[in-house]
C-alpha cells in the first residue's frame, strides 16, 4: 500500500530538479522588473530651468529603487527622510554637500525597521515622482518617492555624476 | 456536573496551590506585557516629544547630550554659543526659521527655557501647538529692560501650584531677580509641559556674567530650512566652523533608538526563560495535583467516568490557571506600565500608559494555550490511571 502511494523515485527527482531550476526564477521575478535609478541619472536629468527630461518623467508613478544615505530631516519614525547621495555626517570629507539634484525626498506608510547609520547605504523602493512640488509640512522637492520601503543595500556604490556610463534602465 | 464545574471544584479544593500557581503565571505574563508597553511607550514618548525644527545647532561637543537638554530637558546644558550664531542664521538664505534657546537653572526641578515669540509661533508645518490655559505669553522685551515674566508649561503650574501673579526664585543669588506668572500653558504631551518660560533678555538680566557680555550668550539656535534639500549643506556649514555643531534630532534619537534595540532583545531573551519557568511550574503544580489525585480519579472511573472526561477534567484546570493568570497579568502588566510611566514621566520622558496593543489579545490566547499545554502530560498521565491498582487498600 505505502509503496503503492509514493511516487516513483525517478518522479521525485524530475519534481525536486524543476523546483530547484523553477522556484528561484518564480521567487525573484518580481525585483527584477523594479528599475534602480542612480544619483547620476537624476542630476543629468535636470534642465537649466529645473525641469526634468522626459526620459525620467517616464518613471513616474512607477516603482523604482534608488539607493544612498539617510538623512533623518523628518520624524524619527522616519515616515519622512531625505535620501541623499552623500552621507550627512561626513563632516570632514572632501564630499561638497548635495544640493536638490541630489536629494530624495521620501515618504513611508508602513513602520521603517532599520538599523540606522548615517554612515551606511541603503535602498529604498517605491513610487516614484519627477517634478517640482511644494509641500506644506516639507517645503519644495524636485524628486519624491513614496509608499517607500526600506532595505540596507550591502556593498551598493554610489556613483558620482558623470562616473556611470551605463544608460538608464528601461522604464 | 460538567467538565468545568469539576475542574473549578478542584481547583477550590486546593485554593493554596492554585492561586500561587495563577499568581506565578500572572507575574510572569505582566513582566512580558510591562516590558513591551514600556519599551514602546518610551520610544513613542520620544517620537512623540519630538521636535518639529529640523536642525539643533549648539556648542561643539555630544550631539545627543545637545538633543536631550534642549529638547526633552533631560541632560545638563551644553556650553554656550554666541547670539551671533543666531544672527548669523536669521540672516542664512538657507533658513526659514531660527529660533534661539537658553537653558538655565531649574525651579523645584522644572527647567528655565528662554527663547522668543517664535518658539510659541504656529506654522503651516509644526505638528505642535501652544495655546494658554491662563493668561498670556510673556513679553518679547528689550535687553535693557527685561522683565521677568514667566509662562509655566502644564506639568510645572499644577507641581509648583504657581498662579497668574505670583512671584517666584530659586536659590539666593535669584532673589533680586524674581519671576512673576504671567501665563499658564495648556498640556503639550512632551518636555514643554515640565518647562519654565521666559524672554532672553531676562534670562541674560538674572545673570551677572551674561549682563557684562557684549556678545550675549545662547544654548542652541532650532533651525528650520526653506528647502529640506538645504539641510545637508547647512549640516556640514555649522559643523566644519570652529565653534558650532549642527544635529539632526531624528538622528540622535535613531542612533537612541538602536541602543534600545540592543536592550530590547537582552530583554526578549530573558521574557522567554521567564515564560519557561512559568510553564515549568504549571507542569509541576498539575503533575503533584494529578499524582495526589490518583484514588480519586480511579474512583471516578470506577463509577463510569470515561478516560476523555478524566483527560478534560485536568486540561480545563490547566486553561482555567492559565487565563485567570493571564488576564491578571495584563492587567498588571498595564498598571505596572502606568507606574512606570509616571516615574518616567518625573525624569523629563512622556509616555502613554494607557497605550493597549493590538497583540494583547494574542497574548492572552497564548498563554492559555500554552498553559494548557503544560498540562498535557499529567491530563495524559490521569488519562491512563488503572483503577484497579490505585484503588487497591493502602495498608
Amino acid at each position: 500500500m505505502r509503496r503503492c502511494l509514493s511516487l516513483p523515485r525517478v518522479t521525485r527527482r524530475l519534481v525536486a530538479g524543476l523546483l530547484i531550476t523553477v522556484a528561484p526564477t518564480v521567487l525573484f521575478a518580481g525585483t527584477e522588473e523594479i528599475p534602480l535609478l542612480t544619483f547620476a541619472q537624476l542630476v543629468d536629468s535636470i534642465r537649466a530651468d529645473l525641469e526634468v527630461t522626459e526620459k525620467i518623467k517616464s518613471y513616474r508613478g512607477k516603482e523604482v529603487a534608488i539607493q544612498g544615505f539617510i538623512v533623518p530631516a523628518g520624524p524619527p519614525d522616519l515616515s519622512f527622510f531625505l535620501l541623499s547621495r552623500v552621507s550627512a555626517l561626513g563632516n570632514y570629507c572632501c564630499e561638497a554637500p548635495v544640493g536638490q539634484d541630489e536629494t530624495v525626498y521620501v515618504s513611508t506608510e508602513k513602520p521603517v525597521n532599520i538599523t540606522y547609520d548615517p554612515l551606511r547605504i541603503f535602498k529604498i523602493v517605491g513610487v516614484f515622482e519627477a517634478g517640482m512640488r511644494a509641500d506644506a509640512t516639507y517645503g519644495p522637492s524636485l524628486f519624491r518617492v513614496r509608499n517607500a520601503r526600506v532595505e540596507e543595500a550591502l556593498g551598493a556604490k554610489i556613483f558620482r555624476t558623470g562616473d556611470f556610463p551605463a544608460p538608464a534602465s528601461k522604464p | 456536573m460538567t467538565i468545568l464545574t469539576v475542574a473549578l471544584k478542584y481547583l477550590r479544593g486546593r485554593l493554596v496551590a492554585s492561586t500561587l500557581t495563577a499568581v506565578s503565571i500572572a507575574l510572569g505574563v505582566s513582566l512580558v506585557v510591562a516590558s513591551v508597553l514600556l519599551a514602546r511607550g518610551i520610544k513613542e514618548g520620544f517620537i512623540a516629544g519630538a521636535t518639529d525644527y529640523n536642525l539643533v545647532v549648539g556648542a561643539k561637543g555630544s550631539p545627543t547630550q545637545l538633543v536631550l537638554s534642549v529638547v526633552f530637558r533631560m541632560d545638563l546644558a551644553t556650553p554656550n554659543i554666541g547670539y551671533t550664531t543666531y544672527r548669523d542664521l536669521q540672516e542664512d538664505p538657507r533658513v526659514e526659521k531660527a529660533v534661539p534657546i537658553g537653558i538655565g537653572d531649574a525651579y523645584r526641578g522644572f527647567r528655565y527655557v528662554a527663547t522668543d515669540s517664535a518658539y510659541f509661533a504656529s506654522l503651516p508645518w509644526r505638528r505642535k501647538t501652544f495655546a494658554l490655559a491662563a493668561g498670556r505669553f510673556f513679553a518679547d522685551d528689550p535687553p535693557s529692560d527685561p522683565t521677568y515674566e514667566a509662562l509655566l508649561g502644564a506639568e510645572a503650574a499644577r507641581s509648583t501650584g504657581l498662579q497668574i501673579g505670583d512671584r517666584f526664585y530659586e536659590g539666593e543669588e535669584m532673589a533680586e531677580y524674581p519671576l512673576t506668572v504671567v501665563g499658564i500653558l495648556r498640556p503639550t504631551q512632551s518636555a514643554d509641559d515640565r518647562a519654565i518660560f521666559f524672554s532672553l533678555s531676562s534670562y541674560w538680566g538674572m545673570n551677572e556674567v551674561a549682563r557684562a557680555m557684549a556678545v550675549k550668550p545662547l544654548t542652541a539656535v532650532l533651525v528650520r530650512p526653506k528647502r529640506m534639500s538645504d539641510l545637508p549643506s547647512l549640516h556640514r556649514t555649522l559643523n566644519v566652523a570652529a565653534e558650532t555643531q549642527a544635529v539632526l534630532p531624528s538622528g540622535v534619537l535613531l542612533t537612541i533608538f538602536n541602543m534600545l534595540a540592543v536592550a530590547e532583545d537582552v530583554l526578549k531573551v530573558i521574557l522567554v526563560i521567564v515564560g519557561v519557568i512559568v510553564l515549568l511550574y504549571v507542569f509541576v503544580s498539575m503533575y503533584s495535583a494529578t499524582m495526589e489525585r490518583r484514588r480519586e480519579i480511579a474512583t471516578m472511573r470506577a463509577l463510569g467516568a470515561r478516560r476523555a472526561t478524566v483527560l478534560g477534567i485536568v486540561l480545563t484546570e490547566s486553561a482555567a490557571l492559565a487565563t485567570m493568570g493571564g488576564v491578571g497579568g495584563i492587567v498588571g502588566g498595564h498598571a505596572v506600565a502606568y507606574l512606570a510611566g509616571s516615574l518616567l514621566g518625573s525624569s523629563g520622558l512622556v509616555t502613554n500608559p494607557f497605550f493597549f496593543d493590538v497583540a494583547e489579545p494574542a497574548v492572552l490566547a497564548s498563554v492559555v494555550l500554552l498553559g494548557t499545554l503544560a498540562g498535557l502530560l499529567p491530563a495524559v498521565l490521569a488519562y491512563r490511571t488503572e483503577v484497579a491498582e490505585n484503588l487497591a487498600p493502602l495498608s
